[in-house]
């Protein structure tokens, strides 16, 4: 085989990738030898819009966030909301707070696993999942009326409450996802083509995943016990003791491969059906809002004063928001947001150099990555490498505007 | 060549696209329904073939483009005269006599060749790794496949496809050759989804890696050309493996008594039926339920495992014989 | 060449599909014939998959004969699909801003007409989902009062 290298480029736009990103390789033969990751394709300044709302607003522009798991985001911004604001949800809210918590991370993990499957060729296993995630989806739909965006939180509670149908709907739902999870564990960790692709591929080892602060299932599958919902307990979390779910409890070894990533998530389902079983089973009862009245609850807002952190264990890691209520506007002065695709994808670098071409894929998505997450802030610099602050760009892009319309003879 | 043979070498062709295109719809149907979806219409093969053939051809910039052209086809000549080759059920092979098994091999290397050099050609580099790929992977299942053809080659004295199609081989065997035989069918099976570029060996296309690897800047009429001949092909190939396997006629088994056109209607219809049977279990069920291997991991299965089952199977037919 | 997954998908081929065939289980050849042919009556479309019995949070229905025009619907509503008639005093939605989020309706005070007993609010979910247009400024995708259509406003 000649040992000419080749240039080769992964995204914005490729099949292997849902979301824009991009990543650069120099290939000789089928080896990565150089590698380069270039972000911010999707940055859409939702913080900005959001300092410019009220917190309701806000709560619902931050659901939008992310692509996938569209109660990551709101969670931590509802319990980093409560801390700055003084304002605590009823128990029965909390509760059903972290149900719905735990079934989107059942759906978000049903779709990872269906999109590994594709990224090693195997369809088949994609439509089998996929076909088996509608069930949460319909439960979803069922409670909140909607199968993606939820909009069930509320800063100090939820919207809905859950009733005697939905209850009965999840039971069945948990039965069916014992069986099937079973199943997915035959599927996924006994076949041979997939143990072949995932083992020793995107291996992470536990002083890289500290070095790269890898966080969420990409750190645990490296043998790190850290969950937020462990760590940090909060809602109906403090009331039952989740224990990070690690390769060295099920098997005895750690990896900190793909493989132990699928592991690692497989099991974390279970996991998420035992949490949604014990909530069902001791739900307080009571209210669901501490504040029913949106009015009231945006004039207390523009009454306080505080800041305050929200993390929330989210299927791909840590989910950071952080505060500042001013005093004077019903909205955050200030809202910072981290997601943890930012830190996992810090450990594409150093896992592709060195790896095969055939290897990106698993690579790109063993994390599990949400671009739009991700990107969370965008630097311009302009020909000479300086940084155009944000006037300058909104007076050249007003400029263009206006050029192109010239060119184009658009009349207003 | 007498007036026959080239009304056949005309009607071949036409016939050769169609099945493979009906087959293709076929497996495309029952892949879906393997996967619990509805799937494409029968005919969707034919669509897409309409479709491409109104598109745009494009040439990338920094391609050869004489052999870029050239190259889809060389593939679908191929796989057309490799049709010529198989006798359809009773009914002889029009180019019976002009070549024998070892054209066969050639014609079956030659498209993949085709499409490697055509990705060499189009100077992408997805279309480059998946070169070097296909040609990695062609250099693997290369030997097994040469195996199994000198196995038969054993058993007839003989390389030509018409002595072994009007004998089965089962008939002129003996237990220990036989057992041979089906070891040789094994490895003819497996490397069937690498000769066809299906999962799970379909590394040179690998979607999710190199966006269709070879065929990524092929477009319009020159993709066309490409599908046709994959089409044809993956039924050529099919056919293959029924006449040196699968050769029993209908006649043979129910000692019917026929004669004249009926008799070639329900051989042929019965030859078609066996190589869909073939078709949908060594290509489409397999595709379906398989992951892809990486480049390395499968030239180790037909270098060392495929092999084995192979030389074994000569072995023993060499034993038997 | 065998492994679990073979026995999975062979099981799932004698079973119906799970896909939902709707609107119909092929493409047609001409969609636009068949837009006409369903809006005839001649042809019958497959159901899409059913909405739960109820909560469903479908296309914003707007009751201007309810609305008090209190603007509060304009102040949550994190899209900003609602627009202020200061004419009449009254509001425009906009379905193809809207982000289903339910905000509205839940602040919505209503009004109560002579004989209720209680107020009835002037927005609702309805059950309406498939909001597909060319244009987005569509009859279909637009909620307003019919006076404002009629004044042009
Ligand atoms: S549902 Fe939400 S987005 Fe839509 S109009 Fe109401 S508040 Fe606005
Ligand atoms: S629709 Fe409801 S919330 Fe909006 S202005 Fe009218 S009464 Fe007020």
């Amino acid at each position: 085989m000649t040992k000419s290298q080749y240039y080769i480029p992964i995204g914005p736009i490729h099949p292997a990738l849902k979301e824009p990103i991009r990543v650069e390789a120099k290939v000789e033969g089928e080896k990565i030898v150089e590698v380069d990751v270039k972000r911010g394709f999707a940055h859409r300044g939702i913080e900005y819009m959001g300092m410019k709302r009220n917190a309701i607003q806000a709560l619902y522009l931050s659901e939008r966030i992310c692509g996938i798991c569209s109660i990551s985001h709101p969670y931590a911004f509802v319990v980093g909301s409560e801390k700055a604001l003084g304002i605590e949800a009823p128990p029965r809210a909390q509760y059903i707070r972290t149900i719905i918590a735990e079934l989107e991370r059942i759906h978000s993990h049903i779709l990872w696993l269906g999109v590994v499957a594709h990224e090693v060729g195997f369809d088949s296993l994609l439509f089998w999942t996929w076909k088996g995630r509608e069930k949460v989806l319909d439960v979803l739909e069922l409670i909140s009326g909607n199968r993606i965006n939820y909009s069930m939180y509320m800063i100090g509670g939820v919207r809905r409450d859950l009733k005697e149908s939905h209850i009965k709907a999840l039971k069945e739902m948990i039965d069916y996802y014992r069986i099937f999870n079973q199943e997915m564990k035959n599927l996924f960790l006994a076949d041979p083509v997939y143990k072949a692709r995932t083992r020793g591929v995107a291996q992470l080892s536990k002083e890289m995943a500290l070095k790269v602060n890898a966080v969420g299932p990409t750190a645990r599958a490296a043998g790190l016990r850290m969950d937020i919902r462990q760590d940090i307990p909060y809602d109906a979390y403090a009331d039952i003791e989740v224990r990070g779910i690690v390769p060295q409890d099920i098997v005895g070894e750690v990896y900190g491969d793909a493989y132990d990533a699928t592991l690692v998530r497989i099991y974390e389902i279970d996991q998420s059906v035992d949490i949604i079983e014990y909530c069902i089973d001791n739900l307080p009862e009571g209210k669901i809002m501490a504040i029913p009245n949106y009015v009231v609850l945006l004039s207390k807002i523009k009454r306080t004063k505080g800041e305050g952190i929200g993390a929330h264990e989210a299927p791909r890691g840590e989910v950071i928001h952080y505060f500042k209520y001013d005093g004077t506007r019903d909205g955050p002065a200030v809202w910072k947001v981290v997601a943890p695709s930012y830190n996992n994808i810090n450990s594409w670098a150093p896992l592709l150099l060195g790896a095969e071409v055939a290897d990106i894929p698993v690579v790109v998505a063993y994390i599990d990555p949400c671009m739009c997450c991700n990107d969370r802030i965008a630097v311009v610099r302009d020909s000479s490498g300086k940084i155009v602050d944000s006037t300058t760009l909104h007076r050249m892009a007003v400029e263009k505007t206006m050029r192109i319309k010239k060119e184009l003879g658009v009349k207003e | 060549m007498t007036p026959n043979i080239l009304a056949y070498a005309f009607a071949f062709p036409v016939l050769g696209i169609f099945l493979g295109l009906v087959y293709k719809g076929i497996d495309r149907r029952v892949s879906a329904r393997l996967t619990s979806r509805i799937g494409p219409p029968i005919r969707q093969p034919f669509w897409d073939v309409g479709k491409l053939l109104l598109k745009e051809t494009v040439v990338p910039e920094n391609a050869i483009s004489w052999l870029f052209n050239a190259m889809p086809l060389i593939a679908l000549a191929s796989s057309m005269t490799l049709l010529l080759y198989i006798p359809f059920g009773v009914l002889k092979a029009p180019l019976e006599g002009y070549g024998d098994l070892i054209v066969v091999l050639y014609l079956l290397t030659l498209q993949s060749l085709a499409m490697a050099i055509g990705g060499f050609a189009s100077g992408s580099p997805f279309s480059s790794v998946g070169a070097q790929r296909e040609m990695v992977l062609m250099m693997s299942y290369e030997m097994p496949l040469a195996t199994v053809i000198v196995g038969f080659a054993l058993i007839y004295r003989s390389f030509s496809l018409t002595t072994i199609a009007s004998t089965p081989v089962w008939s002129i065997v003996g237990p220990i050759a036989g057992l041979g035989v089906i070891m040789l069918f094994i490895a003819l099976l497996i490397v069937t989804p690498a000769e066809l570029a299906k999962l799970p060996f379909d590394i040179a296309e690998a979607e999710t890696e190199i966006a269709e690897g070879m065929l990524a800047e092929y477009s319009g009429r020159n993709l066309a050309l490409f599908y046709l001949s994959d089409a044809v092909r993956g039924f050529a190939m099919a056919a293959l493996e029924v006449v040196l396997f699968i050769p029993f006629t209908l006649s043979s088994i129910f000692n019917l008594n026929l004669t004249g056109a009926s008799l070639y209607t329900v051989e042929a219809l019965w030859f078609l039926f066996k190589v869909l049977v073939v078709y949908l279990l060594a290509v489409t069920l397999v595709r379906t339920s398989f992951a892809r291997f990486r480049i390395e991991q499968a030239s180790r299965i037909f270098w060392v495992y495929v092999n084995i089952i192979a030389l074994v199977g000569l072995a023993l037919v060499w034993m038997g014989v | 060449m065998v492994n679990k997954m073979m026995f999975v998908l062979l099981k799932q081929v004698v079973k119906k599909p799970f896909t939902n065939p709707f609107p119909v289980k092929h493409a047609p050849k001409n969609v636009t014939e068949l837009i006409e042919k369903v809006q005839k009556g001649e042809v019958k479309i497959n159901p899409p998959v059913p909405l739960p019995e109820e909560g469903f949070r479908g296309k914003i229905h707007y009751d201007p004969e309810r609305c008090i025009g209190c603007q509060l619907c304009i102040k949550v509503c994190p899209a900003d699909a609602m627009e202020w008639i200061p004419e009449l005093r009254k509001i425009r939605h906009y379905v193809s801003r809207c982000m289903f989020c339910q905000l509205c309706v839940d602040i919505c005070p209503g009004k109560k007409f002579p004989g209720e007993e209680k107020n009835v609010k002037a927005l609702s979910m309805s059950n309406d989902f498939l909001l597909a247009d060319y244009d987005k400024y569509s009859d279909n995708l637009i909620e307003e009062p019919p006076e404002a259509k009629e004044k042009g406003l």
